[in-house]
């Protein structure tokens, strides 16, 4: 196998953009809680950031891409990175590097767990915190990625499409993050006073970041620099576009003002949307399937107030929601037309398509809330989940880390 | 034209005519609350 210094320089770079979407998303975050806790949230991605770096290098990318065992895991053969050198793999990538695939998926392992902290944002133990993402990547994350990417997993030979991971990475991220927002409680004053994003402008700029990166994250994981690239990079913005362009609609006629920050979750909901089906749909499906994820990923949050649930920055919502309508949407829209390596689906004459992405939707969520309920309940016996009421009254910046994030203007 | 391209017309002329229709203004303008309020700092002379 030869190395393709156009691909391999493609993918490098695209892992680069993944990353930053990990700062990015704390940036998104940030600016929709108060003032309080902002440095806390920024800090749990960041954070992540520099813990699944070392998680992914020791372990964790040998359970999720290392030679199976019995369809379910990748075991421990490639452990420290054994046998993971610069000589492709023709499994994954053969034109590139395999420690460069290595890295590119890295930041995805990275980025997944960032996201659930959205959920428990403003209440949560840091420390709870470090535990429950280390044992999330490893027992709930790493598995499912070798089920739908590993060679010879499950959902892999079933002919499950993912192209970027709307299973691995939003599904898995969202659903959790739920059952995350249910096992903490709601935090203090949750109904009664309304929690307004302390700065908005912080959050728009976090979505555009986001939306930067996700070229490398979508566009990236065609693996190669060419044809399909330009297609996933196509249809991406073409996704998150029409999301945007949706959600404000919907709530210009729902709020009878157009939302700025409805905007910019918009753009995120088509982003999480298009990212399963970004190497398999032209940009008639991406369209629709920005459409699709501005209407449910809105209607998601409607419902999530109605019924109470104290996922704080709507993760549920927006990547749980969006990344099951884009699974199913992949197995409506998808066409060999763009990626003759793929299934068509539904409505290219492939009903079978539609029902395996159903069985992927289902073992991501069900694994997910499994998961995710045991690694909480686990950890809650070795630390509290929660930070006490005195210290969420005075904030996780203070409580949790020491550091304001804004110096008072009467500071001496 | 596939029934794809049917749907993202029709979802395309959903927005774009949605925004025809919309208000153009708010009904009625909330007075925002601000949950801060700063003294003013002395600048001495």
């Amino acid at each position: 196998m030869k190395i393709d210094s156009g691909d391999t320089a493609w993918v490098l770079a695209s892992a680069a953009l993944v990353m930053l979407m990990t700062p990015a998303l704390g940036f998104f975050y940030g600016g929709l809680v108060r003032r309080k806790n902002v440095l806390s949230t920024i800090m749990h991605s960041f954070f992540i950031l520099c813990l699944i770096s070392v998680q992914w290098v020791l372990w964790g990318y040998s359970l999720a891409f290392g030679p199976d065992k019995f369809h379910l895991i990748g075991g421990l053969d490639w452990v420290g990175l054994n046998n993971v050198g610069f000589t492709p793999n023709a499994d994954y990538a053969p034109t590139i590097p395999h420690q460069a695939f290595m890295l590119f998926q890295m930041m995805f392992a990275v980025i997944t767990p960032a996201l659930i902290s959205g959920a428990f944002a403003e209440r949560q133990r840091f420390k709870a915190f470090v535990l429950f993402s280390l044992l999330w990547a490893t027992f709930v994350y790493d598995p499912i990625a070798h089920w739908v990417w590993g060679a010879g997993g499950w959902l892999h030979n079933l002919g499950a499409l993912d192209f970027a991971g709307g299973t691995v990475v939003h599904i898995s991220s969202g659903v959790s993050a739920l059952v995350a927002a249910l096992v903490l409680g709601r935090r203090l004053g949750f109904g009664k006073q309304k929690v307004e994003p302390h700065d908005a402008t912080m959050t728009v700029l976090g979505a555009a970041l986001l939306w930067f990166g996700w070229f490398g994250f979508n566009a990236g994981s065609a693996l190669g620099a060419g044809a399909l690239a330009t297609s996933a990079f196509v249809v991406t913005n073409t996704a998150a576009a029409m999301a945007a362009l949706t959600w404000m609609t919907v709530s210009w006629w729902h709020k009878k003002q157009p939302s700025v920050i409805g905007a910019a979750a918009g753009a995120v909901a088509g982003l999480v949307a298009i990212t399963p089906a970004s190497g398999f749909v032209n940009v008639m499906g991406a369209i629709v399937i920005g459409f699709g994820a501005g209407v449910v990923c809105y209607l998601a949050i409607q419902l999530r107030e109605r019924i109470k649930v104290d996922d704080a920055l709507d993760v549920w919502a927006v990547h749980g929601i969006g990344g099951t309508w884009g699974a199913l949407a992949t197995g409506l829209f998808a066409t060999v037309a763009i990626n003759s390596a793929a299934a068509n689906g539904l409505f290219y004459g492939n009903p079978r398509q539609a029902l395996v992405q159903l069985v992927a939707v289902g073992a991501a969520w069900g694994w997910s809330i499994v998961g995710t309920f045991a690694i909480l309940k686990f950890v809650n016996l070795i630390v509290p989940l929660r930070v006490h009421e005195d210290e969420e009254l005075i904030g996780l910046d203070l409580s949790q880390h020491g550091e304001p994030a804004y110096a008072s203007i009467h500071a001496n | 034209m596939d029934p794809t391209t049917v749907m993202a017309v029709v979802c395309s002329v959903v927005v774009f005519a949605g925004w025809l229709i919309l208000p153009h203004s708010p009904t009625s303008i909330k007075p925002v609350v601000v949950s801060e309020e700063r003294e003013p700092v002395r600048v001495s002379a």
